[in-house]
């Protein structure tokens, strides 16, 4: 598949060819990336999560109450992409409402990935990173509340990146836990990750949360001869599988081949990263997910009065949905709140100085994004399992850190595995420019 | 922390969900599972930490209240659902 740089070189017929190109691959691949083929523009075709609102699209977030609406708007991401040569083309599979790390809770089924299709894409964007790794797609966005980029990137073998909380307007996002959402680019390499990130980036008055710090392209401006310090995480990497400590291996060497400076720190236990965020995220969703009510939006069960409308609308939520909206509601309920919620509120402090501190001596962090390559289908047993997979990749969204993840190698059945790169807040520059310089010196393929 | 039946009743109406009978047991104890786990933060001393948290620097910024609506919006959402009426979403009856 060609790059986001060069398709925007291409001219309208050469775009309308590669379109039907791209849309008759993608029917023919047994991926399940694809929801369906929509279209709105004739731009560069890129391929939009299904929680990100495409005017006059049908956006669900991989659910059965969302079946039947209608986006009344286009989210600001999308306004950007269109005023930059960029047109939706088809939506995303996702974990529904984007509460998954597999794809598997998906009404639309399982993404399968491309490396092996017994095997999960990841998620919860594992739809758009599968369609990326897979040729089936030039880029697409994702959405990146606790790792959903980035993980489904690692596992599939693409670039995944998150960027500073408020650097992406959340406006037309479908809203899982807000003060950790972050919409992103997935793309075959680190420069359209650039390029795509600084056209979706915008201060936008309609996201409270937007930033309006001055906005400087990084595209232009990639250099990955910039000599840096990278800090890497001793104890991280000691609680990672063992393909992933050699893929750790093989990208510190890398480093220093390019002339970066690797220092070695340690953080804390990822245990209180994963309780904190699996409190504050259930929180926050299951205040957000109480719009869903058959209502005014979506897919209405009627009952024989409005409450029993409410819970038969609301019964058609999956497992993993109704799980962390209880859960949520539990956090948050009278005798409980602060043991949990305003705890977990606390902790964010303690997990946020950490990285300062790092920060005040690196430029970069060196991460793993996931313990293990992308597991089969079906191996999680039980939703804490799941949750703790998830231990790399949630202590940047809680500390509102840019994240870069990216193919290093492979595993000896020839899965891809990921590492991330952390960057401190609005330091995306510094972030692409230490990417740029890994992916060219370990030459994935 | 254990979630019980009694617990688990509590939060289906706080939640508005109703969860069938054969999926109880196996959703309590998932959950107990959840919240023994999270448990661990009672280990992390927070006594000094402020409740409130915001990764941008300074909290949410103030802004003008400036009225915008884009009239168009509302109507199609109103075109779009489920059952709806001239200007009104139309819900069973409320009132006996």
């Amino acid at each position: 598949m060609i790059t986001l740089k060069e398709a925007l070189r291409k001219s309208r017929e050469e775009l309308d060819r590669l379109r039907l190109e791209i849309e008759e691959k993608a029917r023919e691949s047994n991926l399940n990336a694809y929801i369906d083929f929509s279209k709105s523009g004739d731009g560069v075709p890129i391929l939009i999560k299904d929680n990100i609102q495409v005017k006059d699209w049908t956006i669900t977030s991989g659910s059965k109450i969302l079946q039947g609406y209608i986006a009344p708007y286009n989210a600001t991401v999308i306004e950007n992409l269109k005023a930059n040569g960029l047109s939706p083309f088809g939506r995303a599979n996702m974990d529904e409402f984007a509460m998954g790390s597999t794809t598997e809770s998906s009404y639309y089924g399982v993404t399968k990935n491309p490396y092996g299709e017994d095997r999960v894409a990841g998620g919860s964007s594992g739809g758009s990173a599968s369609a990326v790794a897979g040729g089936i797609a030039i880029c697409a966005l994702g959405s990146d509340t606790g790792g959903s980029i980035r993980q489904p990137a690692s596992y599939c073998g693409c670039v995944g990146m998150k960027p500073t909380y408020g650097r992406v307007s959340r406006y037309g996002l479908a809203s899982y836990a807000s003060s950790l959402d972050q919409i992103g680019p997935i793309t075959q390499n680190v420069e359209d990750s650039a390029i795509l990130y600084d056209i979706i980036s915008s201060y936008d008055p309609k996201d409270s949360t937007s930033s309006n710090l001055e906005l400087i392209p990084t595209a232009k401006n990639l250099n990955p001869d910039r000599k840096l310090k990278i800090a890497v995480i001793d104890n991280y990497i000691r609680e990672a599988s063992s393909d992933v400590q050699n893929t750790y291996k093989i990208a510190i060497e890398a480093l220093k081949s390019e002339g970066h400076t690797i220092i070695h720190k340690e953080m804390t236990n990822t245990k209180y990263d994963i309780a904190s965020y699996y409190i504050i995220a259930t929180a926050e969703a299951t205040t957000n997910l109480a719009r869903y009510d058959g209502i005014r939006y979506g897919s209405r069960v009627e009952g024989d009065n409005l409450q029993e409308t409410y819970l038969n609308s609301r019964n058609q939520f999956g497992d993993e949905v109704k799980r962390r909206i209880l859960l949520g509601n539990f956090v948050l309920s009278s005798g409980f709140y602060d043991a949990y919620y305003l705890k977990a509120q606390k902790v964010r402090h303690i997990i946020r100085d950490e990285f300062n501190k790092i920060f005040k001596e690196a430029d970069l962090i060196l991460s793993p994004v996931a313990p293990t390559v992308a597991p089969k289908i079906g191996s999680f047993k039980d939703p804490l399992e799941m949750y703790k997979s998830d231990m790399f990749t949630i202590s940047i969204n809680l500390a509102g850190l840019p994240a870069i993840s990216l193919p290093i190698s492979r595993d000896s059945e020839g899965m891809p595995i990921g590492l991330q790169l952390i960057g401190n807040l609005f330091s995306e520059q510094t972030l692409f420019d230490g990417a740029m310089s890994l992916e060219r010196a370990v030459n994935y393929i | 922390m254990t979630i019980d039946n009694k617990v688990l009743e509590n939060l289906e109406k706080l939640s508005m969900i109703k969860i069938e009978e054969d999926k109880k047991e196996e959703l309590t104890k998932q959950l107990t599972e959840i919240l023994e786990f999270v448990d661990n933060l009672n280990e992390l001393d927070t006594s000094n930490l402020d409740s409130s948290f915001s990764t941008l620097a300074g909290g949410t910024p103030m802004r003008e209240d400036i009225p915008d609506s884009n009239i168009q919006i509302s109507k199609d959402i109103l075109s779009h659902a489920p059952k709806m009426a001239d200007d009104f979403f139309i819900v069973p009856k409320i009132i006996e």
